[in-house]
């Protein structure tokens, strides 16, 4: 495995009073793809939301290493300096600011970035990326299609310029010619040089991108390995590719 | 148009004036932490003592009290976000509506206390009340200065929100605060800029009340405010837009009830305003220009 960019040991994780998280260990390597599929509640947002800073784990570490740095325990961190460290979270059931315009909504994802020229190139190459989001500039993000939401949640995590981007059921509600379009571009993103941590129900497509995933079962990890192996193997057949099936037809 | 009308209509925009400001920050507040500021009133009526305090003292130039007023509005504000909203924060909603009463309440005791409940005179310097010349209604300097300040501050108001990155932190923060944090903001000071504008807006409208009707009292800013609350309510409470247009319709409403209706009536002006209220609501629940509480985080 390539050099691990974040290291999750053993966290254990509360919402309230619920215990969601029963000891988590997880390693995403520099560059890689790793999904991280399971049921509904398995505890698969509550992990992106340890990640990124929203909750914090009462037993364990969340290391991440920055680039050419020590080691930083992000359970210390508030979440607007974890994004300053490299990790842009790109939150399930995508939530762009409904009132702000798409523009803002791409500007606002770099909001903590001071290099104006730079920002505006980056702006120019999101909306390369997705030329919807160009058309539709001045326009309220709550104005936009579900899939335009969803290119435009992946922009606005995009303009912080990430080097690890967590990604919440892209596919979620969306028609599956979107998601394929969507998930070609998370395949770009992630050759460009981003590392993905992509979570998802639609574990067909997610084992197709990712390079490694793991499996989670009410707050814990039950299996992990190559995307490929983990792809084969009976019991994910059963219980995950069988039901995603299932769930893309739902739709 | 008659004179009379006219009359009104320009009382009824100098009382929308006063209105509207304290409205802003009763709707940006309750925009950023889906609370009500029961001590937003207050606020005004400290600025209102603010000024006289600064005139009494030093005989500054009025543009000095100015600032001063919006100085210390923001700073009780400020004040008001760290003692009485932050600490409940993710609280029920009742815990912070009982607890800013609370304020309310110990800011007027301590001003009666320390002030007195009698009312003073407030001395602004005698050429604000010249009458503007040439007019066929009566119209103070004073009342054209109240007018153009409030306009001049909310365009300011709208100018930071829809254009820094300030304002747009604090718009996200409104919308949605955790995804707001993701994204790099500190929604602290993003709320603590919310409380600060729309405090140091409530003290300059005190600061005006003062100017117009020349007596102030530490009680001075309940009704008003509460008024202030029903244009925010009105207007669509969480929407700026929505609170100006609320202060002044209901400054005008107010004032053509008083002067349109035989003088027996004048006593149900409280009652009207009220009334007004629950009739708005009963068709538009989210007020003129609010979203549905579902649109919002
Ligand atoms: N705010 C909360 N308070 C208490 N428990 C919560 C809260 N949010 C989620 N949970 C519980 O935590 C567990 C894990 O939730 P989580 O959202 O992480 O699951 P998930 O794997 O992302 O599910 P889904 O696929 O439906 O998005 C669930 O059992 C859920 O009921
Ligand atoms: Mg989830």
């Amino acid at each position: 495995m390539p050099v691990p960019v974040l290291e999750i040991d053993a966290a254990q994780v509360w919402r309230g009073q619920t215990h969601v998280l029963h000891g988590i260990d997880l390693t995403v390597g520099e560059g890689e793809i790793v999904a991280l599929i399971g049921a509904n509640g398995a505890g698969k947002t509550t992990v992106l939301m340890t990640i990124s800073g929203l909750l914090r784990p009462r037993d364990g570490a969340v290391r991440y290493r920055p680039h050419g740095g020590d080691p930083v325990d992000l359970a210390r961190l508030a979440p607007e300096a974890i994004v300053g460290l490299g990790i842009a979270h790109c939150p399930e059931g995508r939530q762009v600011f409904a009132s702000l315009s798409v523009r803002e909504n791409l500007l606002i994802g770099a909001y903590l970035r001071r290099d104006r020229v730079a920002v505006a190139a980056d702006l120019d190459r999101v909306v390369a990326r997705f030329p919807i989001l160009g058309e539709r500039a001045r326009l309220p993000a709550g104005s936009l299609s579900g899939g335009e939401q969803m290119m435009l949640a992946i922009g606005r995590a995009l303009m912080s310029r990430p080097r690890l981007l967590l990604l919440d059921e892209p596919s979620l509600g969306l028609a599956p010619q979107i998601v394929e379009t969507i998930f070609d571009i998370l395949g770009d993103i992630n050759r460009a040089g981003t590392t993905l941590l992509l979570v998802e129900q639609n574990a067909a497509m997610a084992l197709e991108l990712a390079h490694r995933a793991y499996v989670m079962e009410t707050g814990r990890v039950t299996l992990s390995g190559a995307a490929a192996d983990l792809a084969d193997n009976p019991e994910v057949r059963r219980a995950y590719l069988g039901a995603a099936d299932e769930t893309m037809a739902g739709r | 148009m008659s004179d009379y009308l006219l009359q009104q209509l320009a009382n009824g925009l100098i009382l929308g004036s006063m209105y509207a400001l304290v409205a802003i920050g009763f709707s940006m507040i309750y925009g950023i932490v889906r609370l009500i500021n029961f001590a937003h009133g207050d606020i005004a009526m400290i600025g209102a003592f603010t000024a006289l305090a600064a005139l009494m003292a030093a005989d500054l130039p009025i543009i000095v009290v100015v600032l001063a007023v919006l100085l210390v509005g923001a700073a009780v504000g400020l004040a008001i976000e760290a003692v009485a909203f932050r600490p409940l924060r993710g609280a029920p909603q009742v815990n912070g509506f009982i607890t800013s009463l609370a304020v309310s309440v110990l800011i007027q005791n301590t001003g009666i206390l320390v002030l007195t409940a009698e009312p003073r005179s407030v001395a602004f310097p005698a050429f604000l009340s010249q009458p503007i010349a040439g007019l066929p209604i009566t119209v103070d300097l004073v009342d054209v200065l109240i007018v153009v300040l409030a306009i001049v501050l909310m365009a300011a108001l709208g100018a930071i929100v829809n254009r820094t990155r300030l304002g747009m932190a604090m718009r996200a923060t409104a919308e949605n605060l955790d995804v707001a944090r993701l994204m790099g903001i500190n929604v602290n000071r993003a709320i603590m800029a919310a409380f600060a504008i729309g405090s140091a807006l409530a003290g300059m409208a005190g600061l005006m009340w003062g100017a117009r009707y020349g007596q102030i009292d530490p009680m001075m800013g309940f009704l008003p405010g509460l008024k202030a609350f029903v244009a925010a309510v009105i207007g669509g409470v969480g929407s700026i837009p929505g609170a100006m247009l609320g202060g002044y319709l209901l400054g005008l409403a107010e004032v053509l009830f008083v002067g349109l209706l035989p003088p027996e009536y004048a006593g149900f002006r409280d009652a009207f305003v009220f009334g007004t209220l629950i009739l708005v609501l009963l068709v538009l629940p989210n007020g003129l220009l609010g979203r549905a509480a579902e649109d919002r985080a």
